[in-house]
Formats: C-alpha cells, structure tokens, sequence
C-alpha cells in the first residue's frame, strides 16, 4: 500500500505530491496525459524537443524539475483514474484507485488520496456547436502549444474569458487569421479596474501579459467586440461561419443577428471544476458560480469531506495556477502530518504556503467576478428547436423540455437526466450538465444550484471491458 | 476546418492508417493532432449521421475517439501515434 495517490500532475498535484514526498511519503501520481505540468504548462514531445512555455509563472520549471527528479515520486502517465473504491475489513476501510492505461488496469491501495484534477472548459450548446470546427479555446491552444498544429485558418472567437486575447495572440502569432473575437461583457467597469489594480502586487507580470496581448491583438487590426455572443454555428457538415448578436448587460439579444464567415469557431466561456472523481468518491459538493460552479467541500487543510480523501487545484474552485499550486502544497503537508511524518520545519512551511493562498486568492476573487459567465444567459441559447444538449446520446433541448412537462415532478438535472438519457454517454454528462440544470432550473422557476448536479459512478471514464472485469468483487 | 502544421522541430516522420487510407505524421504527435493536420472530415459518425472532430484535446469530451489495432473508444487526443497502427473511425451504435 503507499502513502499517498495524487490524482492530476498540474500545479495542484504536483505542489502537493512534493510536499509529501519531501515529509518522507511513498507517493504515486496518475494523469492522463504524456508528462508533468497539467493543462497550462502542457509540454511539446521529446521529439519536438521537449520544450514548455511557463511564463509568466517563475516558480514553475523549479517546481516541475523538483517534482521529476524525487526519488519518493513515481508518476503514472497516459493513465485514467477512472474510480476510487473502498474495501470494508470490519470496521477498517481501505481506499483503492482504480487506474487504467493502454497497457492493462491496476488497482492502486493508497493510504490517503489527493484529487488535483483540475478544470475543463466550460461547455456552451447553442445550434451547430457539434460541427467540426467548433473547438474550446483550451483545445486550440494546447494544439498550438504541445503539438505545433494550428487548427483552422479563418477563426472566429468568442466568450468571456480573459484567456481568449491570450490564445488570440499566440493563434495570430503561429499565422492564423482572426475574423473577429467577440466578448459577452462589455469592457471592466472603473470600480473592477480599482479592485484589480488593488490586487495587482505580485501578479503585476500576469496583468501585464494579458495586458500585451491584448495590445498586440488590436495593433494587428483584429476586430474585437464587447457586448456580443455566439448564437449558432453554420455551415453544412463543417463551419463556415457563426452567427454573433449583440447583447445587454444581462446578457440578453437586444440586436439582430450577424453572420461572420471562418473555419474555426472557438469558446472560451471559462472553466468548470473537473469534480468526476471527488463526486464519485462521495465528496459533499457546493454551488458557487463565481468558482466555476458546482465545488468539492473541503476544510482549511484541504480534507474533503470523504475520509482520507484530499481535494486541491481547481475542482475546489477555478482560481489559476498560483492558487492551484498554493492548496496542493497545503494539502501535500497535511496528509504527511495526518500519517505522522513532518518535516522539521512543517509549521514554517505552512504559514509560506497559506501566505501564498491569500495573496493568489485576493486576485483570483477580482479576476473571477469580472469574469463570471451569465449561465442563465448561456443556458437560453440552447432554446431554438433541435439544438443538440447532449453530444453524446444527442438529446436535444425539444426532447428535454417535452419531458419536463411530461413529468412535472423532475425539478432536478439527475431526474432529468434518468429520464431523457442526457449525460449517460461516454462523456458522463461533463458537457451537458450545465445546459440541463439551467433547463430544468428555467422550466421550474428556480435557481440553477436547485437544480443540482449530476451523481458520477465507476468508472467516470469508460475503460475497456477487461480492466473493468478486474475489479472483481471490489465495489463503490 | 483545415488544420495546419506550423514550422517547428518535430520527430521522425511515421506511417499509419486510417479508414485504410496511410497518414503519415511525425513521432510525438498524438492521433488527434495527426489526423487534423491530414484534414480528416470526421473521426466519428454519431448516431444521427453527424461527423465529429476532438472538441477538448484534453481527454474529457470523447468526440475524438477512434478505434486503434481493435481497441475501440480510444481518445486520439491522449494517444500517440506509431509506425503501422491501424485506426478506423468510431461509429456510434
Ligand atoms: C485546456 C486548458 C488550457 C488552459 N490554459 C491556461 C493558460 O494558458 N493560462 C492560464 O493562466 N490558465 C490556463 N488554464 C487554466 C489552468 O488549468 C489553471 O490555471 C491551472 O493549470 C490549474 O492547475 P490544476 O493543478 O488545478 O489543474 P490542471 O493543470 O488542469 O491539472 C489537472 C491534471 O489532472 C489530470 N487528470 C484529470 N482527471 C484525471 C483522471 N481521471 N485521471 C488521470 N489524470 C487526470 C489532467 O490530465 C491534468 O494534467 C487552462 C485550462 C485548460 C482546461
Ligand atoms: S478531444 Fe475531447 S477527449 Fe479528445
């Protein structure tokens, strides 16, 4: 059994797998992807040359060198966490994570766990977002950035994400050309502008960066919208264009619809917490919009409320790799302590570590309320008839809402989902789940929280049949 | 959408198959970016016909599973190509 199971090797998993690793722990770390940095310090293939982007953030190639090189570490790479499950011995239980690769499935006994999943972009159905050619903003950019493929020549941008300039500029950078990037929000108010510059110390490079990019975007002549959403998708079996309209404050249509013409569409709405495993776990969950919605509960040390089970990084809350970094090694110290084993100077390293927290959290509070999607708003646009909700099972917003008059006693996203089969695909519900609570939330006048999340079962991630079989009588 | 290898250091070139028909890429390039760069039109039929091209390239959507050498739901965009793998299109049932 070893002492500790990371989850995730981004900022959060990897700041609270050296922590522990440095107090003595045994630890192992599975992430689905070919090496360490997690979704912002994606790397290039060692045949590319292996290179990595990590500006503006100075800690990061210490902190990825560090966490490489310990000996107490071992990493799990190309492999799914695809389920924690729990033994009963009599009154002990015991934690497994239930892992799979392309090379067979394991069951890893761990002591204590970490979740550091971190986040995804945040979904958005309107009509036509399942053409090809419709891309998150995130995708683009790890493309650009780990693989040096530009996705589409004529791209068109849309949504409320300070990240969108900043992937607009690297996109034109690699030769793209940018039709135009529309913004939901209109440009920050004087009070936000007051309360960013107030939170600015120590994260001036990060405001400066954007600051750049987007300078560099306009100077190029690209034309850039405030107040305006992306309504539909179009084109035969590819996009050909978007339809874009203008918006009020609360993000309402107040204008006509316009047609913008490019090959590739791309949203960058924000993020949702990637809360799968932390919720299959048996986590108690929190809605908070402004975190990126639903939030796995944890205390000061980052426990979740599942026993030995810690959460850190953003499904605790979207709020950037500073904060991500900061809770992972809060939480990496706290499981070494809670096993017995500190390091000498523990204390000293804690107070570092939530010094850090407080300061990436005072600007990550000002980037998230100006930066809040109107999920009512988004929801809306999934209204026109025949708009695909549910890629996966291709549940449309018709069907869904013809069952919800059908049976008036579903006033929750999982009832809904039992019923029309939305979010029962490969997918597990992560690109629907949104569009279906605010559904339910607007057919039965209540608040989108009331409407709840989807549960997550073994396994969240399909796996093949076979590593399936090996659990044999283990369940969850 | 027509995707594009921008100039940059890459790996040996390789030759796979998808649908039967060779691609050829570079060593280190996932199946996703491969494919892209070779502007395939769809990685996947839904069930109402639809194509589908990756959404996420970060291993949470599905829309670019594909099967490889038999093993099916493979995400391409997680998966690395090799010299001879056999790819052939998800068909949703
Ligand atoms: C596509 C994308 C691009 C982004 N680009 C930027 C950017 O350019 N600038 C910026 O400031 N912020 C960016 N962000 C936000 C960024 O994610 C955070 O700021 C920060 O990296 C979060 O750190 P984290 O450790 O919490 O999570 P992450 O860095 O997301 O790390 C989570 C890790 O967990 C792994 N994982 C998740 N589920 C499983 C599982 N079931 N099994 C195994 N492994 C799993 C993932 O592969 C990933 O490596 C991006 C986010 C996304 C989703
Ligand atoms: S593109 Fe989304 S899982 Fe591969």
């Amino acid at each position: 059994m070893v002492d500790l199971v990371v989850i995730g090797a981004g900022p959060a998993g990897m700041a609270g797998a050296l922590a522990a690793a440095e107090c003595g722990l045994e630890v192992v770390v599975v992430d689905e992807q070919a090496a360490a940095g997690g979704q912002i310090f994606r790397r290039t293939p060692e045949s590319f040359g292996g290179s990595r982007a990590t500006r503006p953030y100075r800690w990061a190639p210490d902190l990825i060198a560090r966490f490489d090189a310990h000996p107490n570490i071992r990493v799990l790479y190309r492999s799914t966490a695809f389920g924690i499950m729990r033994d009963r011995e009599g009154s002990a239980v015991r934690l497994n994570v239930g892992v799979s690769a392309a090379t067979g499935g394991e069951l890893i006994p761990a002591k204590r766990i970490l979740i550091a999943t971190g986040s995804y972009d945040l979904p958005v159905a309107f009509p036509g977002w399942t053409k090809p050619g419709v891309m998150t903003v995130g995708a683009a950019q790890t493309l650009l950035k780990s693989q040096k493929v530009l996705a589409g020549r004529r791209v068109i941008l849309a949504g409320s994400h300070p990240l969108l300039l900043i992937a607009a500029d690297q996109l034109l950078q690699a030769g793209a050309e940018i039709t135009e990037i529309a913004f939901a929000r209109g440009l920050p108010r004087a009070s936000e502008m007051g309360a960013a510059l107030s939170a600015a110390p120590g994260h001036f490079e990060i405001f400066a960066e954007a600051g750049r990019a987007a300078a560099r975007v306009v100077s190029r002549g690209v034309k850039v919208t405030t107040r305006t959403i992306v309504t539909a998708a179009t084109g035969g079996a590819a996009v050909t264009g978007a339809r874009l309209t203008q918006v009020d404050p609360a993000w309402h249509r107040v204008g006509p619809e316009r047609e913008v013409s490019g090959d590739l569409l791309l949203l960058g709405y924000g993020f949702s917490p990637a809360t799968d495993l932390a919720r299959q776990a048996g986590c108690e969950m929190r809605w908070n919009s402004r975190l990126g919605g639903w939030t796995v509960v944890t205390d000061e040390r980052f426990a979740s409320t599942a026993a030995d089970i810690f959460v850190a990084g953003e499904p605790t809350g979207v709020a950037g790799a500073e904060q991500s970094r900061a809770e992972g090694r809060i939480a990496g110290l706290h499981i070494a302590e809670s096993l017995g084993s500190s390091a000498s100077d523990h204390p000293r390293l804690l107070r570092r570590a939530h010094r850090a927290l407080s300061s990436s959290g005072r600007f990550s509070a000002v980037v998230q309320a100006m930066f809040e999607p109107n999920r009512e708003a988004l929801g809306h646009l999934s209204d026109p008839e025949g708009t695909t909700v549910c890629r996966c099972e291709l549940v449309d917003s018709g069907s869904l809402d013809t069952a919800l008059r059908a049976n008036p006693f579903i006033s929750t996203a999982n009832a809904a989902k039992l019923e029309c089969r939305s979010g029962m695909g490969p997918c597990q519900g992560r690109y629907c789940e949104g569009t279906v609570a605010t559904r339910v939330a607007a057919a039965r006048g209540i608040a989108v929280a009331d409407a709840g999340y989807f549960t997550a079962h073994v396994p969240v991630k399909p796996v093949p049949l076979s590593t399936y079989r090996m659990l044999g009588s283990t369940s969850d | 959408m027509s995707a594009s290898r921008i100039p940059a250091q890459r790996g040996p070139t390789v030759e796979f198959e998808f649908d039967g028909d060779p691609v050829v890429a570079h060593e280190g390039e996932t199946v996703a970016a491969a494919l892209l760069a070779a502007n395939v039109a769809a990685f996947g039929i839904a069930r109402n016909g639809e194509p589908r091209l990756p959404l996420c390239n970060m291993g949470t959507c599905f829309d670019c599973v594909v099967t490889v050498d038999g093993e099916p739901l493979v995400r391409s965009c997680l998966r690395d190509v090799c010299d001879g793998m056999r790819v052939t299109r998800n068909e949703a049932s």
